[in-house]
């Protein structure tokens, strides 16, 4: 690649000096407005109300998201914007899990906002630039970058004609392009989306870190609801920013001592007990594959069922010992000690553009071993990375991948669709020949490929209006809710994690709660009450995560010695205490868990407000296919028939002479009503009225309602 | 009259030397993070194969919560 | 590689290497901030780094690096004060102190040894076979 040529071919459309600015207590007091219609750029200052109100990260995302745009606003339309932000906890590097970025943006999937996190060194270096945020608004004519350079306090808006638009490829250049020397390299952070996020509705961004062991950009995945799809569709190549002296105490925490103790304290614990418990410095989260088969919670073709003989092949282990790297340090920003973002090296690609290439592929996390695989029914480790790498660099989620693809290769496979259809391609569960085709289309923008791309809700459509399909059936199997493709786990015999999924407000993915053992397995929520309960605890509490930049896994993907003995274990009351420390350290606030679950109560309900406003978000929206709550067909239902009947007997059904059918509907009647009753129980817990609509006496108590609110809800308690 | 325990809270059936190791193994509780009591009393995991079971003992198993 | 060896036995708590060391780079006598500590009370037992380098593969930066001598040494301009190294270190070895944000840790000057009344501490060569940070050439197939 010939980085000079690239960047002489660079056209400047925008400069704009700034102050290099100091952060106190984890705030830069700044945010940085880049529109890249008219090539403006600004400063905003960060008010005091913001903070109270909104905290950071995703706080602030949907704050300015929720300003720059209107009822009427569509993904595509020019005001919606881009937001990034990484909250007062960003870029402290003592404790684990401390770089992540919040990313915002009305959805092409969904029509409302979504939420991403995500890690890599953007967040932290943005900050350390001097801004707390970035929103981008408008539209480009060509493609453009945005240049941040925080050693010099320039920001530029630059035409980008020669750069490539894949994501492993791009992050290369860039980071070749606007780093001093090898050593400066990682001091530079790139975000990308790539071909396939400009011919799809389920694009995603990149946020790279670059690895000076292995010498080469890594990325992380801000993978959820399309904003590389936005991405692209502004004409944004990427955003870069470059920071070069990176210390530990940039933040200039309030109290920088009690960071470093309870640091140091994790990594001990991380140091000790890892490698008894999940090995995430190992194999990161893809650890659970082979625990979410023995349970009966791995999606495995298309949701039908929870696992497979065959799991056997994909196991951690079995990425363990053939293809991941190990020892060494894999966090996604300095300090992460749990460091689970792993990577085949050396990985040479069978496919595609880059066929016969050796690649670093980042990954396999759980969600693309089981969205690329056992849902997809691809039981081949290879078969996995090397998805794994097309979505990634052609800028696709894996997870609306891996459920869009099996929902499609179900209809195939049930002749609701045929090969005219599928333009020749043979979709049946298994083929990971056609799985990868699919990817190579979405980047060429052709084929089949671009159908799948449109996601599981218009493809449900689509296949009504053309090939005659029952929409009943479609709604019950596609597995998709608020216009998202649902996360990788099988939530059917787990009420509370129906609504986990259900009553979330970007959409079914499981950052809100992970309930299924509590529920499941330990029997922890036998009433409606107890799993309201846990539909707002858990909601709230890993809300807050995204609101200071902290990561979630390091909360509970390892538990401290002696967390047994605490009243309730599954909360790992002493991380719970970490976070409240490194927060107070930062911030100088100390809070309570009480104190927290209101601040994210405050987001939370404000997200809520703005899903209301877009025309979602009410009781309605929250309806789930059934899939997601019981057996569909005659299959799902005989693979577990000793627990359906059981459960049918203890409702007073009697099942004897019955047929198969009549007792998948009574289940059915059963569980959709349990369903209804659980949403009225949540609601209640929540603060909402029975449409799902926040009343405006709780806004009052959480000191949540502004004007602008009450003007959404006043008509609807 | 059934012999039974209550593992997390539901009935399972009892039998002469059962041990919390034998009770995971029949219910495939391969969680490598679980948190294991005894009418009230936390057992350690070295102590899982000498632990027995008496007949309606309240046996806990509780798995702490996983997913990405 | 070079290295500060030590025999427990002779140790008898005076405390003089921490003096020496803590005063030679902080310009300070204050045992929390020397590379080698000896425990107060109890049998004699002297914690200092064995350069077994296990901390090199830790740090995020690679600002940790073995030098000619086989001295694990901490590239404090690099570093970006994590503190991973500390946390990870199977000598307990690695230190860290409040008033600074890098850590620090003994790379065999052998200050101390001369101050040392019993001859407990000593300057001395191990094999390079004892170094434990991975070959990342090899592990890469570079």
């Amino acid at each position: 690649m010939d980085i000079k040529k690239m960047r002489e071919s660079h056209k400047l459309l925008a400069e704009y000096k700034y102050e290099l600015g100091k952060i106190e207590r984890g705030y830069a007091n700044r945010t940085l407005y880049v529109n890249i219609s008219d090539n403006t750029i600004s400063s905003k200052p960060v008010t005091e109300t913001m903070k109270e109100k909104f905290v950071g990260g995703k706080g602030f995302g949907l704050w300015y998201l929720w300003n720059a745009t209107s009822p009427s606003t569509k993904w595509d339309s020019p005001e919606n914007e881009i937001v990034i932000a990484g909250g007062p906890a960003c870029g402290i590097t003592q404790y684990a899990g401390t770089g992540k970025s919040l990313v915002c943006s009305i959805s092409p999937l969904t029509g409302i906002p979504i939420d991403s996190n995500v890690g890599g060194y953007f967040g932290p270096l943005l900050k350390f630039a001097g801004w707390d945020a970035l929103e981008v608004q408008g539209k480009a004519d060509n493609d453009i970058i945005v240049y941040i350079d925080g050693n010099k306090g320039v920001v530029t808006i630059e035409e980008a004609p020669l750069e490539a638009v894949d994501g492993h490829i791009l992050g290369e250049q860039l980071t070749e392009m606007y780093a001093d020397n090898e050593d400066d390299k990682r001091n530079v952070a790139v975000v990308t989306a790539g071909t396939g996020a400009e011919h799809t509705r389920m694009g995603l961004l990149n946020f790279s870190f670059y690895d000076p062991r292995r010498k080469t950009t890594r990325l992380k995945q801000a993978g959820r609801g399309g904003i590389g799809t936005v991405f692209r569709n502004k004409k944004i190549k990427a955003l870069v920013v470059k920071f070069s002296n990176v210390k530990g105490n940039l933040n200039n925490a309030y109290d920088q001592s009690i960071i470093n103790k309870t640091g140091i304290k994790y990594h001990k614990e991380i140091h000790d007990l890892d490698h008894l418990q999940n090995n995430m410095r190992k194999i990161g989260t893809a650890n659970i594959i082979e625990v979410m088969d023995e349970y009966d919670l791995l999606p495995v073709m298309n949701f039908q069922y929870g696992s497979h003989p065959d799991t056997e092949k994909i196991k951690s282990t079995v990425f363990i010992e053939k293809y991941i790297t190990q020892g060494v340090q894999d966090g996604c920003w300095y300090g992460c000690s749990m460091a689970c973002a792993k990577a085949a090296d050396n990985f040479t690609l069978k496919t595609g553009p880059y066929k016969g290439q050796k690649v670093t592929v980042d990954g396999p996390e759980y969600e693309n071993a089981a969205g690329l695989g056992s849902n997809c029914g691809i039981f081949d480790p290879a078969a996995i990375l090397e998805l794994n790498f097309y979505c990634d660099t052609y800028g696709i989620d894996t997870i609306s991948f891996g459920t869009a693809t099996a929902f499609a290769m179900e209809c195939y496979g049930r002749a609701i669709i045929n090969k005219e259809a599928t333009g020749g391609l043979e979709l049946n569960f298994g083929n990971f020949e056609t799985a990868v085709e699919l990817l190579h289309q979405m980047s060429r923008g052709e084929g089949f490929g671009t159908v799948i791309g449109q996601g599981v809700h218009r493809m449900k459509k689509m296949f009504v209006e053309k090939y005659g399909a029952d929409a009943d059936f479609l709604f019950d199997i596609g597995m998709e809710q608020k216009g998202l493709e649902y996360s990788e786990y099988v939530s059917k015999e787990s009420l509370a994690q129906q609504g986990g999924y259900g009553f979330t407000n970007k959409g079914p993915q499981h950052d809100e709660a992970w309930l299924i053992f509590m529920d499941m397995v330990n029997n922890q929520l036998p009433t409606f009450e107890d799993k309201a309960e846990a539909l707002h605890y858990f909601p709230m509490f890993r809300t807050w995560f995204g609101l200071y930049g902290f990561c979630k896994l390091p909360w509970n993907d390892i538990v401290p010695e002696g967390n047994q003995y605490t009243d309730e274990p599954a909360k790992v009351p002493e991380h719970v205490q970490n976070y409240l420390d490194v927060a107070y350290g930062v911030t100088g606030k100390r809070l309570k868990v009480s104190d927290m679950i209101r601040e994210s109560e405050r987001v939370y309900n404000f997200q809520k407000i703005f899903n209301i406003r877009m025309g979602k978000g009410l009781r309605k929206d929250d309806k789930a296919p059934y899939r997601s709550m019981g057996p569909v067909t005659k299959e799902e239902y005989e693979s577990r028939q000793e627990r359906y009947d059981k459960q049918l007997k203890e409702i007073g059904y009697h099942i004897e002479g019955k047929t198969t059918e009549e007792k998948i509907a009574q289940l059915r009647k059963y569980r959709e009503d349990q369903y209804e009753q659980l949403m009225d129980a949540v609601y209640k817990r929540r603060g909402w009225n029975s449409k799902g609509v926040p009343k405006i006496e709780y806004l009052k108590e959480i000191k949540m309602d502004l004007p602008e609110l009450i003007e959404v809800v006043k008509d609807l308690q | 009259m059934v012999k039974i325990i209550k593992l997390n809270n539901r009935d399972f059936p009892w039998e002469e030397g059962l041990t919390i190791k034998k009770i995971m193994e029949k219910k495939r509780y391969t969680f490598p993070k679980i948190v294991v009591k005894v009418n009230g009393k936390v057992i350690e995991k070295e102590d899982y194969e000498k632990t027995e079971v008496n007949k309606g003992d309240k046996v806990e198993m509780i798995h702490l919560l996983a997913g990405g | 590689m070079k290295y500060l060896a030590k025999d427990n036995s002779k140790c008898i708590q005076c405390g003089n290497c921490e003096t020496v060391c803590s005063k030679t780079y902080f310009k300070e006598d204050n045992y929390e901030k020397s590379c080698i500590q000896i425990n107060k009370e109890g049998d004699p037992e002297i914690n200092v780094c064995n350069q077994c380098g296990e901390c090199i593969d830790i740090c995020p930066v690679v600002a940790i690096k073995r030098d000619k001598l086989g001295v694990v040494r901490i590239d404090k301009k690099i570093c970006v004060g994590c503190f991973m190294c500390v946390g990870f270190c199977p000598q307990l070895s690695m230190r860290q102190h409040d008033d600074y944000i890098e850590p620090f840790k003994c790379i065999a000057c052998g200050l101390c040894v001369k101050e040392c009344p019993t001859g407990a501490i000593y300057i001395d060569e191990k094999s390079d076979d004892e170094a434990r940070e991975l070959k990342l050439d090899e592990v890469f197939r570079r």
